[in-house]
């Protein structure tokens, strides 16, 4: 979360066979935009590339020797990573195609877990295609295809001239249950502007969590095997030290349910305000900005996944602040 | 700056340096020692001789790997280019091999005239004709490549272990040394009968061939990049850490010993580690440009090049051990003469 201007921002691609991934990179690499792309790709298809540079590879997921047993990284991305980051001519920005039944998780944690990949770029926003048509039977049929949601910075909602108004409303509802954090766009045939795509600063948590809406609502999705997003608020200071230890706690017990987490955290006397995330197990945390001028500080946590209990988890973020004034 | 004057004596009276403003991503001497090369992210080689660097346009798009070639004269280069080629010391290429949109991401040979180059999943074992002998196949991508010192078996890193190959074996069954996780780089002891890899995880595996022993060697801050066993094999040197760690690999060694840590005290990373190839003596690179020489069994410590240049990307000893090549992540690259005048 540092130093942003000298890190290559990267832009992860995911979405269900046929959903129109291969579209959309197209469509972002065809764009007249005058910048430089680098696309890692998984099977070399009909991309139309002039300018960018198409890197072939094989996802090679494995297991870090770290006792977390769901801390997964893509080796392949980092040497392929490193790779592009020793050429002379920079790139604009990376892109990252998945398989259509890839887990996002393990490519988000290699941008925790490797220093070498932290150091020279930065996830920008994982973007998932979804198929209009097809989702909610993607959905019913593959766990992937609600991961995939689950991990979105960035959603498009596909193929929409195959669907009416109301489905469309109905879609847009099912995703958000699943993940409410989400900036959705509608297109037909991927289009969707590259500006609502690239560069986005999606991991940049205070502008998610500013768009993120109905903060409180209830869910009702609460204890199922469905992915689901529950969001916390805490109007009192959070102890760094009781934070530390609930969430650790927390993620090392249920950091395989618990797909994603952001928080941005208002600690006692401090003027920046203290961006949280975590993939799965892997958590990371950083001070950026100060709280903007008239705003009162006040604490948000995120949390999407399954089987989240949402009176437990309250509680437990509500118990790291600090004590009240008496 | 008088210290960092000093620092710089040896590079400024003995050496040739030149700014190529493109990653220097290896380097490398001819078998004969009489010409350098280091390779550039920007695709060119620069080759040096006692009169000084020039370029040679070699790979569109980066060079990734640069060995001497099997012969006394000559280097095998790869690219991200998908192309292996052969370099002659005068800068002639010849293209061994192409492999489309794939990496040639290393290479390596034996003085027997065995080339070897990984690409993805895939070692190709290929002749000095240029006849490509064997395609060997790997469980996940190749991570690190080392003939064995008489040129009998070719080692490869990948996910989950090493496997050893007998180069003209007829049958194509590697000896698998299995070790769960990913392997990153690799080094093969000058006896032939220690194998160790560096570790995602910030720590070496070993295993030694003979008894089938594990060695576990941790506790670095950062990934080991780099290793490199003494000419004596008792010392493997190896970056990753503050210092440069030599864990010691004789009298039962290295575990359950200390490792030997020399030049430390400037709280930078070390990047690159060469052992001389006739001496005790590493020369060793850090992550603010400094390079240094240290003697192992004295612990004295000579400083060759100054901080400021980038980090220290690349070192490579001419076989007479006579000369050094440096290059860094900023594009310098230096050769420094260290025989008596």
């Amino acid at each position: 979360m540092t130093e942003t201007s000298q890190q290559v921002p990267v832009t992860v691609l995911t979405g269900y066979l046929g959903a129109g991934k291969t579209t959309l990179l197209n469509r972002i690499l065809s764009e007249n935009h005058g910048k430089r792309y680098a696309v890692v790709v998984n099977e070399f298809g009909e991309l139309g590339v002039d300018n960018d540079l198409v890197v072939d590879t094989d996802e090679e997921v494995f297991e870090m020797n770290n006792g977390c047993i769901c801390c997964t990284v893509r080796g392949d991305l980092i040497r392929i990573l490193g790779g592009l980051m020793k050429r002379r001519d920079k790139f604009d920005g990376i892109l990252i195609e998945t398989t259509g039944l890839a887990d996002p998780a393990p490519v988000a944690q290699t941008f925790f877990v490797d220093e070498g990949v932290r150091e020279k770029t930065r996830l920008d926003a994982i973007v998932t295609v979804v198929d209009a048509k097809n989702l909610l039977a993607r959905l019913a049929d593959s766990p992937e295809a609600s991961e995939q949601i689950a991990f979105a910075d960035v959603i498009v909602l596909n193929k929409m001239d195959l669907v009416s108004e109301p489905e469309a409303a109905a879609l847009e509802a099912r995703i958000r249950e699943i993940n409410r954090f989400a900036r959705i766009h509608r297109a037909t045939r991927a289009g969707v502007a590259i500006a609502d795509l690239l560069d986005q600063g999606a991991f940049d948590l205070t502008r998610v969590l500013d768009h993120a809406p109905n903060f409180l609502e209830d869910d009702s999705h609460s204890h199922n095997e469905d992915v689901a997003s529950m969001s916390f608020e805490a109007e009192r200071p959070i102890d760094p030290e009781k934070f530390n230890a609930w969430i650790g706690a927390l993620l090392a017990a249920q950091g395989q349910d618990i797909l994603r987490t952001k928080g941005i955290l208002h600690y006692p006397g401090e003027s920046r305000r203290f961006a949280f995330q975590a993939v799965h197990m892997m958590a990371e945390g950083d001070f950026i900005g100060p709280w903007p001028k008239g705003a009162k500080p006040a604490s948000k946590l995120v949390f999407i996944g399954r089987n989240l209990n949402r009176p437990q988890l309250r509680r437990g973020f509500l118990a790291c602040q600090v004590d009240a004034a008496p | 700056m008088s210290g960092l004057r000093q620092a710089d004596r040896l590079l400024e009276e003995r050496g040739i340096g030149e700014d190529f403003g493109a990653f220097v991503t290896a380097a490398a001497w001819t078998r004969d020692g009489l010409v350098s090369a280091c390779a550039l992210g920007d695709g060119t080689l620069a080759l040096a001789d006692r009169g000084g660097f020039r370029r040679v346009a070699a790979h569109d798009g980066a060079a990734l790997a640069l060995c001497a070639d099997g012969g006394p004269a000559g280097f095998l280069s790869g690219g991200d280019d998908g192309r292996f080629l052969a370099v002659s010391a005068a800068g002639e290429i010849t293209e061994i091999a192409r492999f489309g949109m794939k990496w040639v991401e290393h290479v390596a040979s034996h003085a027997s005239g065995h080339r070897a180059a990984a690409i993805g999943k895939k070692l190709y074992l290929i002749d000095q004709a240029g006849q490509t002998q064997k395609q060997l196949d790997h469980p996940s991508s190749i991570t690190g490549l080392a003939f064995d010192a008489k040129g009998k078996r070719i080692a490869a890193a990948h996910y989950n272990g090493v496997s050893l190959w007998f180069v003209a074996s007829k049958s194509d069954n590697p000896r698998r040394l299995e070790w769960k996780g990913s392997h990153t780089a690799l080094a093969w002891s000058p006896d032939n009968d220690v194998v160790v890899t560096a570790m995602q995880e910030n720590a070496l595996h070993g295993w030694r061939l003979s008894s089938g022993e594990h060695m576990r060697m941790s506790g670095y801050p950062a990934k080991t990049q780099s290793l490199s066993f003494s000419r004596s094999g008792k010392f493997l040197a190896t970056s990753g850490a503050e210092t440069v760690v030599l864990w010691p690999f004789s009298g039962g060694g290295p575990m359950g010993k200390p490792p030997l840590e020399l030049a430390g005290g400037d709280g930078v990373l070390c990047t690159r580690v060469a052992c001389h190839p006739v001496h005790d003596t590493v020369a060793a690179g850090f992550a603010d440009g400094l390079v240094v020489l240290a003697d192992i069994a004295s612990e004295r410590i000579l400083p060759v090049a100054a901080p400021g240049r980038g980090a220290v990307s690349a070192l490579a000893w001419s076989a007479d051990g006579a000369n050094l090549l440096i290059g860094t992540e900023t594009g310098f690259a230096a050769r420094i003469n260290f025989s008596k005048h």
